[in-house]
């Protein structure tokens, strides 16, 4: 028969058991938690059904939503790139988000590192209602990459980080690797 | 090291010189023989080393020219010297006295727009003499001369006439696009499917109709494409066109390929309604004359539809319905090299009932039986020949595979198409490389690319190299001349 001391430290015991699992599981998904719903910038799955192009990749951060990809061998004009709007219309994938999606105004040059093209403001309907949108198109000699920017991008703030995003290391290095072999 | 540990050692080396040699005994080298089976060489014309899109060949007489588009300069000769008049000069048209095909003879080069690769030259060729024209109010066609269509670049459309191949005069310009792409122009009708990029719309491609009875008075017909491509539309923008061919007012059909290696769109149009439909490029306009699409996995495109109608199929000869059977040949464009994108092929749809037309076979060349994905440039299909003549039409098609060079399909039975012969020229000096970024290292390789394909009616095959490698003039052999019925 077991004494009450034995009692006492095997409860103990299995309360230390159960305590450190309970913390482990807390932990496992307040990791899980802020990866998804944290500050900063969080992969999140490409939400688009296959088409002619590799599946790209997506960030969120809080409100606001980037896509990347890149098109090998898509570029019209290796030399001068996206230089008109309705390229940047037709080649950034805003019909994926939206197939009736409409320009707000005319786009303009962007710059993402050492890559050049242009980049397009749109109103996409979606389940949440009106949203606005950029589509960016920029090239590497007769390659694309697109990005969208789904945000409130009419916030400064908003739009300066999302563009800073697009140039950092997250991106950047996965873009690098996915242009090899061009 | 004891004798059994060097013999091991030795064993491993040996067999991973073994696995290496098969991949590197495919690269092509310069002094190596052309690969061929059942095709034979007969002649050959450098092109003054320029980047080669399309080869047509016209009868002009007692003479047959070769009249061969060229993509612009590369970056090491952007504007290669043309030796007949000791200048440099950007790529253009390359004019050939093919009639002696085991000596062809370069008469005349006419400089195209300036710009590199996709960004100059003068890529497309079509020729009509002004003797098949029909008269028109304005006075219509010089009987007497022969007309040359091309592109010039991304800017215009050309008509000149080559009635003395090696003095070519300039007749026409229609200018002021963003693009030009693979024409089509019916001889008997004066009748052109101009591609172009007319400013105002959402595409570089799309179609301008052209009247081009008298080719010194072109008259507008209309604009044409997609609904969604035209000026002032909004939404997704449909795949633009790379080129359409016309059965004329017989076959009263336009067979139009949307994509090139992406997004892929056969559309079947009906001529009559086209030509004859309000001009205005609006959604329900630009919808009435369609009969139906095809439209293809997102990841091939439809480079060249081109149309076999009424093809009597052997297999289904004692069937109460359905013996002839009306074939569009659909070939894809590869444009990526060393294989970085979904293969590029062949494809056969049946559009004999026209609403609902169906793939009903496909044809790729054997990557494993070259390692062509490991020879440098693109390997895949591109184009096929476009020419109609009865020598090898719904019989032979021949299609250009770029380093597979050209494959010929045995196509009587379009069910079940059986490559029956290829051809690899051989490289040379002139062959320009193809390279790739392996860890963030440019590498490089050289290797034929075929890029365009033309057949003439005395049964010579012509393809030309977009790697600068010029034209080649075949013919076939063995069981490929009899498959086409060649004595």
């Amino acid at each position: 028969m077991l004494t009450r001391r034995t009692l006492v430290q095997a409860l103990l015991v299995a309360a230390l058991v159960v305590g450190l699992a309970g913390f482990s599981t807390f932990a496992h998904w307040y990791k899980a938690w802020m990866d998804e719903w944290g500050p900063g910038w969080h992969a999140t799955a490409w939400p688009f059904l296959r088409d002619g192009f590799p599946p790209g990749r997506a960030w969120r951060n809080g409100d606001v939503t980037v896509y990347v990809r890149p098109k090998l061998g898509f570029c019209a004009n290796c030399d001068t790139g996206v230089v008109d709007d309705s390229e940047v219309d037709q080649v950034t994938d805003v019909d994926l988000l939206d197939d009736r999606f409409t320009p707000v105004g005319a786009g303009e040059r962007i710059r993402i590192t050492d890559l050049f093209g242009r980049v397009r403001l749109y109103n996409i309907a979606t389940r949440d209602g009106t949203r606005t949108a950029w589509g960016i198109a920029v090239n590497y000699k007769c390659d694309l990459v697109v990005a969208l920017v789904v945000g409130k991008l009419d916030d400064p703030a908003v739009a300066k980080e999302a563009h800073a995003f697009l140039e950092s290391n997250t991106v950047q290095v996965w873009l690098n690797k996915a242009l090899e072999g061009r | 090291m004891t004798q059994h540990e060097l013999a091991i050692r030795g064993l491993a080396i040996l067999g991973l010189l073994a696995a290496a040699a098969p991949a590197a005994a495919q690269q092509q080298q310069i002094g190596a023989p052309p690969e061929a089976a059942n095709m034979r060489l007969v002649g050959t014309s450098d092109l003054q080393a320029r980047s080669a899109y399309q080869p047509t060949i016209h009868r002009q007489g007692d003479r047959w020219i070769a009249y061969v588009g060229h993509h612009g300069g590369t970056d090491a000769v952007p504007d290669p010297v043309n030796p007949m008049t000791g200048k440099a000069e950007h790529n253009g048209t390359s004019i050939v006295d093919v009639t002696d095909p085991a000596h062809p003879k370069y008469l005349h080069h006419i400089p195209g727009q300036a710009g590199k690769y996709e960004g100059g030259g003068a890529q497309m060729v079509r020729v009509c003499d002004g003797k098949s024209l029909p008269p028109t109010t304005s006075g219509g066609a010089d009987a007497n001369a022969v007309y040359m269509l091309r592109t010039f670049g991304s800017e215009a459309h050309e008509i000149w006439n080559t009635a003395d191949p090696a003095n070519p005069v300039l007749v026409t310009r229609l200018g002021g696009l963003k693009d030009t792409h693979k024409s089509w122009w019916e001889c008997d009708t004066g009748i052109a499917y101009l591609v172009s990029g007319a400013p105002d719309w959402r595409v570089r491609r799309m179609t301008q109709i052209y009247d081009l009875s008298d080719p010194a008075h072109p008259r507008k017909i209309r604009d044409f494409g997609l609904p969604g491509q035209e000026p002032g539309a909004t939404g997704t923008v449909p795949t633009e066109l790379h080129g359409p061919i016309s059965t004329g007012p017989a076959g009263n059909r336009v067979y139009f390929g949307y994509g090139t290696n992406k997004g892929g769109m056969l559309q079947i149009v009906d001529r009559e309604k086209l030509l004859k439909g309000p001009p205005a490029p609006t959604p329900d306009n630009l919808r009435a004359p369609e009969i139906a699409r095809l439209e293809m996995a997102g990841w091939n495109g439809a480079h060249t539809t081109f149309p076999m109608l009424q093809m009597p199929i052997a297999q289904f000869a004692h069937d109460k319905d359905g013996s002839k059977r009306d074939i569009v040949m659909i070939v894809d464009e590869a444009i990526l090299n060393e294989c970085s994108e979904a293969r590029q092929m062949v494809w056969f749809a049946d559009v004999s009932t026209e609403k609902r037309p169906m793939m009903v076979s496909s044809y790729t060349a054997d990557e494993t039986a070259g390692n062509f994905c490991q020879r440098g440039g693109r390997f895949g299909s591109h184009s096929s020949n476009e020419s109609m003549d009865p020598v090898f039409y719904k019989k032979m098609a021949f299609i250009a595979f770029f380093n597979a060079g050209v494959r010929a399909l045995d196509i009587r039975d379009p069910y079940h198409p059986k490559e029956v012969g290829h051809f690899i020229p051989a490289i040379t000096d002139k062959t320009d490389k193809r390279c790739v970024t392996v860890d963030g290292r440019e590498r490089c390789k050289v290797a034929i690319q075929t890029n365009n394909v033309e057949t003439d009616a005395r049964g010579y095959i012509y393809i030309v190299d977009r790697a600068n490698t010029g034209l080649h003039i075949l013919e076939l052999t063995g069981e490929a001349r009899q498959a086409a019925g060649l004595p």
